[in-house]
């Protein structure tokens, strides 16, 4: 494991590529010795953020601490499934974290899906170009995020994060339904 | 019954919809093996909820987080390196990836299970639905089975029919609750499917959502 601890950006900001790939390492660590020391600086970033996430989904703040604990439990106990040339840490956790959630916080804020909802588009799906790798897939999309007005990035987030449908999103925005249509493509073109 | 062909399309409305967890794990695996048999994939959203993470602002933890959850991991069990699935692997190879790390984990849990003429594994995955991956041997066919809700199957190699039609790798069969189903593997070789049941509880509105996600 590297020594050098390249400090953290603040909340509203990704993670650069070298911390990135810090924290892969540091999850190996944890996965091959056991490493009490990288998990804890696993642990001192990502812990809070995933109670964040919680809680924003709609559990209470004693609730979003006992997932937020059993979440990293698991990190700890699957860290040998981590791979690094699948996705980052941050995606890593992030799909640990839902499905945790899946379990304990079913319909707690938002209503199961309406089976009315219109989910189809009239286009179909952007597949990823043939042979594109995962982490190639991840460095494009967070390369198309970086250099986003907020406004989108919100929307975004709305969509891939918190799952809201367009329709709710545009709802909740208060903006036209194709509008937040044409800014939530996976390329989030301008 | 529903017939999906593989090469329909999922719509990104959709997989944003899943990728975010609003569907039970067993449907969300499935969806996601079927989306990448098709060449599509859950991990662009995925990424872009991993980067909505890290711009998250922390909430602050309990005192002494940390060390609770050092107390509970205790010693964790090692693990060899090996990823791939143990038994059957040879006849698995283009198992989507979606699918390995469930499958390793399961086969550590419970592991493969003989009965009634076919191998099956509980992916245990801890929501309403179950899932299983079934292994059918050539020519053989499930037993006939009725239950109280929905079924989805997804073939995921080989091949098999169910008197309504013919299914392929990446095809998705959905059968509802007045339908006794009974898939039978292709002559020229073992099946493998994945199949999602809702366990005798309700899938709400699941056929309506489905044929949305898969775009028919």
């Amino acid at each position: 494991m590297p020594d050098k601890r390249p400090e953290t950006p603040p909340a509203g900001e990704m993670l650069s590529a070298e911390q990135r790939e810090r924290f892969s390492d540091l999850l190996e660590a944890v996965a091959r010795h056991q490493d009490r020391s990288a998990y804890g600086e696993i642990f001192g970033y990502y812990a809070p953020r995933v109670k964040s996430y919680l809680m924003r989904l709609g559990s209470d703040d004693a609730a979003a601490e006992e997932i937020a604990q059993d979440v990293m439990v698991t990190v700890w106990r699957k860290a040998s499934l981590f791979d690094r040339s699948q996705a980052s840490v941050s995606t890593w956790i992030f799909r640990i974290a839902r499905n945790r959630r899946i379990d304990v916080f079913r319909r707690t804020k938002k209503p199961p899906l309406d089976p009315e909802e219109p989910l189809v588009l009239p286009a179909a799906a952007p597949a990823p170009e043939a042979g594109v790798e995962a982490l190639d897939l991840e460095a494009q999309v967070r390369g198309a995020m970086s250099g986003l007005p907020e406004e989108q990035l919100q929307m975004i987030q709305l969509a891939f994060y918190e799952g809201l449908t367009h329709r709710e999103i545009s709802e909740q925005l208060d903006l036209p339904l194709g509008t937040v249509k044409s800014r939530i493509d996976w390329r989030f073109k301008e | 019954m529903i017939r999906v062909e593989n090469g329909s399309d999922f719509s990104l409305e959709a997989l944003s919809v899943i990728a975010s967890g609003r569907l039970d794990p067993a449907l969300v695996l499935l969806i996601e093996a079927a989306a990448e048999m098709r060449g599509l994939s859950l991990q662009a959203g995925e990424a872009a909820a991993g980067v909505a993470l890290e711009r998250e602002t922390p909430a602050l933890m309990g005192e002494g987080a940390l060390e609770q959850v050092l107390a509970r991991i205790g010693a964790p069990a090692a693990k060899n390196d090996t990823k791939r699935p143990s038994d059957a692997d040879s006849e698995l190879i283009s198992i989507p990836a979606a699918l390995r790390a469930r499958i390793v984990e399961a086969e550590e849990q419970g592991g493969w299970k003989t009965g009634g003429g076919l191998t099956s594994l509980d992916l245990a995955l801890g929501g309403e639905c179950k899932a299983e991956i079934m292994r059918i041997p050539a020519g053989a066919g499930v037993p006939k089975h009725t239950h109280g809700g929905q079924e989805l199957t997804l073939c995921l190699s080989g091949g098999f029919s169910d008197g309504i039609g013919a299914y392929g790798p990446g095809d998705v069969s959905i059968t509802d609750p007045s339908i006794t189903h009974r898939p039978v593997a292709d002559s020229d070789g073992p099946c493998y499917v994945l199949a999602v049941t809702d366990a005798g509880l309700k899938f709400t509105g699941l056929l309506g959502v489905m044929q949305k996600l898969v775009g028919r």
